[in-house]
């Protein structure tokens, strides 16, 4: 018997891994081929989230070699659709809400219909159902939610009308485009804005906060809390200032989700076939522990069982503290970008997801039964006030009794989504500390009937002979699932005004590139931020195809085209 | 949109399927795979339950090493990994004892733990320990990676290429008898301990044929030595053997299409010409076009009688896929996630950390463990009213003392802990059966591990998950029987009669369409082995032709009659 044994610290966890047993000289006589022990690409992508994947399906197409080594067995980051309701119940554990697919550039310039990537877009978007037995319905139509709207506030629903055409163009000339180029310097920002009316309404914006912007538009209270709601689902912080432009991109966006058909995870299929087919590797089951520098420019990756893929360029789609304090040699990071990775800001809150599978789907008792046509519920808030103590329990570190969420029936329009005949999966979704008083392991039982008892209070079907069965993800889950998004965060960072723009992670990182020579950014951590939007992604392998002399082989879509012109010249 | 055509339509995107459109690419054909599910690989599974931790809810071990296919469609450029284990068996009895049954890496192991505890090694095994590696694999080769004879060609049982090969290396030992033994009737000549007859026997039937089926001696031996000669599990998990398998057919230009349930397998004239997919199918375009053939790589039965549709052949030739046995594979599934791993009878020495087998089968005091079970899988065809130990022997298996991958420092993951159990479609207490006891059967299963390592109670066991073979036909479409073989690998349903004798080329009835699934010669297991017999008969049909990099088995039969012979 022979035995090799290769040991190297986990930068994600810090936990130290070994292969106990290798096959060595006559044992190996004979086993199969493996995947070698080095091997030499022109591109290494670290991450298989879909950033790192849009990255390496441009990059492949370009002509590069490029290689995607993803710490999972399964590649897609926060595009999963696994068996979470284990056994026989599929969910999507992570993004569900596709809210770019009208703008990503990716969706264009790649095949990837040919393999069946289709997306569907409800008319009936964001709902609430309140105690009342009340609703509101916001639709992608938007004659349909000023008539709901209506029903509270026939100036709300004007007001609404105005307001959603205007930020529709916001983010069709600004925030859209924005997303897919580099970040400007904030008096660069400024003066661009300047230029036009929409941009100088999106300046005055960013200096409130999203309550105030809510309370500016809207009188009728309900209709202030779902439209706060929609601004600051994803980790706007309510009442601070600096972010507002953000504001009608995530409420108008909030109202053209869509969900990819057949799960999530369909989008990171199509994006690894099209690596694959233009000659692509990917590598799954493989945790990068270092990124190896030398002579000043990096020259490859180091995974955890010391394979070693060699390499030009490598694009991290990991947050800063993870890339630059532990993959690569802080030796080779300059003093201030290291002091500023150390003190990255995690995202304020995170999720606690608690899914269901149902022999009677969720349906809400309400006024207006187009609330159960809706892709996403809010339930559990009656108020602004509620909504608020809410997010201000979560920001202490608790969930308090004002507890309340997002719902989702998730085979209400994906009939593909496996699951035992004749049944149903859904989730309600609640923002929620990492650090949570009590520790998430003592509460979680205790949580889970929370949050089913403030559901079912809306959803009478929802009884507990319904109930087949119940999994609950906490942020301390979501963080062991996907290493990069440590304490939950979702979106790999804050959305502070600190992080943002071309501060996202930090000054010297532009365009995705670093100061280190070869090392680019290309997650949700680098500039425009979180989601699956692909930005960080596009914009990273704009830059690797721009600095290798490789073939832009895909032209800009005109809309940042007309960015261009309009703010850039 | 534009009509879809393809040169070959391969229904199915588990294991065979993928594996025949991943041969057909690097032939230069154009081919689509059509699954159901939001992901390929079928059995090759593997699930985070928990986060943070890999369970297995159906296949676990590489058995496949000695297959063409991993030279032949590159595998390693795809990141194909495997992690070898020291020890990859192990048996534990009720009344205290346990022997460490090593593997292929650690030779004298096995003597060694025996004597431990006062049983002198000797077993029928042994005559295959003088047999090296080289020898298995050209043995394995001729059982797996060999297309059945023509069923009207004249062999005789000790012709069969699997008993020349065994003549050719253990000459002294072969008798025409042998070819007529079950497995059982080997062992109960061969091996003195009972423990170690039940063990063996046990072992069989969770890695092949039933070794109570008649002449099936050598077929049993094989999915053992398939077994040992493999000596682990893909790093990760099986399902990172399927993303092998799955790139390289996308890398070669397979299209894969997801989410995409086939409804009908379109025949004109009697020929298969392509098929209409489900009308909630994750594709625009719902009919497929075959130009040169349509593959099934999905169960035989559900091929037939529903995506066919009987309307096509005669009703003799339905009764007979009808009646096509299920009996075999069919397997609960237990995943316990634990702090410590399992100490029989709480003796660590048995069973060293370096060296601890990847599975136990426990307990195995008796041949009546085993006879007992097969009653209740077969005869009774249903559970026992009391679960008693005896019909309640598994086999547990643990892949992180060799693969960290698995689940984070400080846990274990016994996974999958298997029970052989009837198919939940002749259950007499109806398809539900086992899943209605489910909480029963599982305690009383863990209640006997505890009793045989009594470290597995209380604290030390975290999470368990069940899966029974009605929530694999729920999960895997079609896994009929929930059964790893898909249909029952007795004389009546093997090599040039498996799954019926029209079927066993892999033709069919219906012209242009063929069968690639477990369902075929040899049956289950991932070891591409359906694929590459397949490819044979398609070369002869006219059909494919592949490069350089294919080599045929040197023993397979063309229909006039003829072999080929071995260049290499
Ligand atoms: C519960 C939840 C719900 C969400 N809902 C939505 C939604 O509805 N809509 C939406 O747009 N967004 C949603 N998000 C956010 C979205 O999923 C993320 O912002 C997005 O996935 C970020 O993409 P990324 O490619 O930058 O990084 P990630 O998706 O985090 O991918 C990074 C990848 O890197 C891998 N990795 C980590 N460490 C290593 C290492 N050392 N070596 C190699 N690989 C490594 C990870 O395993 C992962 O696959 C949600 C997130 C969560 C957790
Ligand atoms: C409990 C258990 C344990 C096992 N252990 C092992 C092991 O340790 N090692 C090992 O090698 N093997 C093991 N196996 C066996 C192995 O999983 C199977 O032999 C193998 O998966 C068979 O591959 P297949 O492609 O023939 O069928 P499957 O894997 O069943 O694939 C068929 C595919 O077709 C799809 N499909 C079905 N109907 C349709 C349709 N109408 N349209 C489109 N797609 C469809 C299914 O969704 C599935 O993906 C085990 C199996 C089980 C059940």
């Amino acid at each position: 018997m022979s035995s090799g044994t290769s040991t190297a610290p986990s930068a994600t966890t810090g936990e130290r891994k070994s292969f106990a047993f290798v096959p060595e000289g006559e044992d190996a006589v004979g086993l199969p081929q493996e995947f070698p022990e080095e091997s030499e690409y022109d591109v290494v992508v670290v991450g298989a989230g879909p950033n790192g994947l849009i990255a390496a399906a441009y990059l492949a197409r370009a002509g590069l070699r490029t290689a995607v080594v993803e710490r999972r067995h399964e590649i897609g980051g926060g595009l999963a659709t696994e068996e979470t309701l284990f056994p026989r119940f599929y969910t999507n554990p992570h993004a569900v809400y596709h809210m770019m697919v009208d703008y990503m550039p990716p969706l264009r310039d790649l095949d990837l219909t040919q393999h069946g990537l289709t997306f569907v877009k409800p008319n009936a978007q964001l709902a609430s159902v309140f105690s009342d037995g009340t609703s509101l319905v916001l639709c992608r139509q938007i004659e349909d939610a000023k008539d709901s709207i209506a029903k509270f506030s026939q100036k709300d629903a004007r007001a609404f009308g105005h307001l959603l055409r205007s930020w529709h163009r916001a983010v069709d000339d600004v925030l859209a485009p924005g997303t897919y180029l580099p970040a400007l310097a904030p008096m660069d920002m400024i003066e661009a804005l300047e230029r036009t009316e929409v941009g100088r309404e999106l300046l005055r914006l960013t200096e409130m906060s999203p309550v105030d912007i809510v309370s500016e538009y809207f009188e009728d209270d309900r209709v202030r809390m779902l439209v706060l709601y929609a601004a600051c689902m994803w980790g706007l912080h309510p009442e601070e200032t600096g972010l507002g432009f953000l504001v009608p991109l995530l409420v108008e966006r909030a109202l053209n989700k869509a969900i990819c058909y057949g799960g999530s995870h369909k989008l990171a299929g199509s994006l690894s076939r099209e690596i694959l087919r233009a000659g692509g590797t990917i590598l799954d089951n493989s945790e990068v522990t270092r990124v190896i520098v030398e002579d000043g420019h990096v020259a490859g990756v180091e995974c955890f069982d010391g394979r070693v893929l060699r390499a030009k360029a490598i694009l991290s789609s990991l947050p800063p503290p993870q890339t630059f304090g532990k993959l690569v040699d802080s030796a080779h990071v300059p003093a201030d970008l290291l002091q500023s990775a150390g003190k990255w800001e995690w995202d304020q809150w995170s999720f606690f997801t608690v899914s269901v599978a149902t022999s009677e789907w969720p349906w809400y008792e309400a006024d207006d039964p187009w609330v159960n046509d809706a892709l996403m519920t809010v339930v559990g808030f009656d108020s602004t006030e509620q909504l608020l103590a809410h997010w201000r329990n979560v920001l202490a570190g608790d969930l308090g009794d004002e507890l309340g969420g997002h719902a989702t029936v998730e085979t209400r329009y994906d009939p593909t989504l496996p699951r035992a005949p004749g049944h149903d999966v859904a989730f309600l979704q609640v923002h929620a500390p990492y650090d949570l008083a009590g520790g998430w392991e003592s509460r979680r039982a205790e949580l889970i009937d929370r949050v089913l008892e403030v559901w079912r209070r809306h959803a009478p079907s929802l009884t507990e002979d319904n109930i087949v069965s119940v999994h609950a993800e906490t942020p301390v889950d979501i963080e062991t699932r996907i290493a990069s998004m440590v304490r939950g965060s979702i979106k790999h960072g804050a959305y502070d005004p600190l992080q943002m723009g071309v501060f996202r992670p930090h000054e010297s990182c532009t365009a995705g590139r670093t100061p280190i020579e070869g090392l680019y950014l290309c997650g949700a951590s680098a500039y425009p931020g979180g989601l699956v939007t692909g930005g960080p992604g596009y914009i990273a392998a704009g830059s690797v195809v721009e600095d290798l002399e490789a073939e832009r082989w895909w032209e800009e879509p005109r809309s940042l085209v007309r960015y261009r012109e309009t703010y850039l010249s | 949109m534009e009509e879809e055509h393809f040169d070959f339509v391969v229904v199915g995107g588990g294991h065979n399927g993928t594996t025949i459109a991943a041969y057909l690419s690097r032939c230069g054909h154009s081919v689509c795979v059509l699954e159901a599910r939001p992901e390929c690989g079928g059995g090759q599974e593997n699930t985070e339950a928990r986060p943070g931790f890999r369970i297995d809810p159906h296949a676990t071990y590489l058995y496949g090493a000695a297959a063409p296919g991993f030279e032949q469609l590159e595998l390693w450029r795809y990141g194909f990994r495997q992690v070898y284990y020291p020890s990859m068996a192990g048996l534990a009895t009720l009344d205290g004892k346990a022997a460490n049954l090593g593997g292929r890496f650690t030779p004298g192991l096995a003597e060694e733990s025996l004597r431990a505890i006062g049983v002198e090694p000797a077993g029928g095994g042994e005559i295959f320990q003088t047999l090296g590696p080289a020898a298995i694999k050209e043995l394995l080769r001729a059982l797996f990676w060999t297309p059945p004879h023509p069923p009207d060609a004249d062999v005789e049982p000790g012709d069969q290429p699997w008993w020349q090969v065994f003549r050719k290396h253990l000459g002294g030992v072969y008798s025409d008898r042998l070819t007529e033994m079950s497995y059982v009737d080997f062992l109960d000549e061969t091996v003195p301990w009972e423990p170690m007859r039940a063990f063996a026997a046990f072992g069989a039937w969770y890695c092949g044929a039933h070794p109570a089926w008649d002449g099936m001696l050598l077929q049993s031996l094989g999915g053992t030595l398939l077994y040992s000669y493999s000596s682990g599990s893909p790093r990760g998990g099986i399902h990172t053997y399927a993303h092998s398998i799955i790139r390289a057919a996308l890398a070669k230009g397979t299209r894969i299409l997801t989410n995409a349930p086939v409804g009908e397998i379109i025949v004109r004239n009697g020929r298969a010409v392509g098929v209409r997919l489900d009308d909630d199918a994750a594709f625009p375009e719902k009919t497929i076009w075959a130009d040169k053939a349509v593959i099934s790589a999905v169960d035989v039965q559900r091929t037939f009688l529903d995506l066919v549709g009987r309307q096509h052949f005669d009703a003799g030739f339905a009764q007979r896929v009808s009646d096509i046995s299920l009996k075999g594979g069919s397997l609960y599934v237990l995943s316990v996630i634990c702090r410590e791993l399992p100490r029989y009878h709480g003796r660590e020495e048995w069973f060293p950390e370096e060296v601890y087998p990847s599975c136990v089968i426990t307990p195995v005091d008796s041949m009546e463990n085993f006879n007992a079970q097969t009653r209740d899988a077969y005869s009774f065809k249903r559970m026992p009213d009391k679960l008693t130990p005896e019909h309640l022997t598994m086999m547990v298996c643990t892949h992180d003392v060799y693969d960290p991958t698995r689940c984070p420092e400080g846990y274990h993951v016994l996974s999958p802990i298997y029970l052989e159990c009837p198919p939940p479609e002749y259950d007499v207490t109806g398809p539900e059966g086992w899943n209605r006891r489910k909480d029963e059967v599982t305690k009383a299963a863990l209640t006997l591990l505890g009793e045989v390592a009594p470290n597995m109670r209380g604290a030390n066991i975290v999470e368990v998950f069940v899966n029974t073979p009605l929530d694999s036909e729920f999960r895997n479409a079609g896994m009929t029987g929930g059964n790893w073989y898909a249909a029952r690998q007795d004389a009546d349903q093997w090599a040039s009669n498996r799954p019926l004798e029209e079927l066993s080329r892999y033709r069919t009835p219906i012209e242009n369409l063929y069968m690639c699934h477990q369902t075929m010669h040899p049956g289950g297991l991932c070891l591409m082995a359906v694929p590459y017999n397949l490819m044979h008969i398609l070369i002869d049909d006219g059909l494919v032709e592949p490069g350089s990099w294919w080599y045929p088995s040197p023993w397979y039969m063309n229909d006039r009659g003829s072999v080929a012979g071995a260049a290499s």
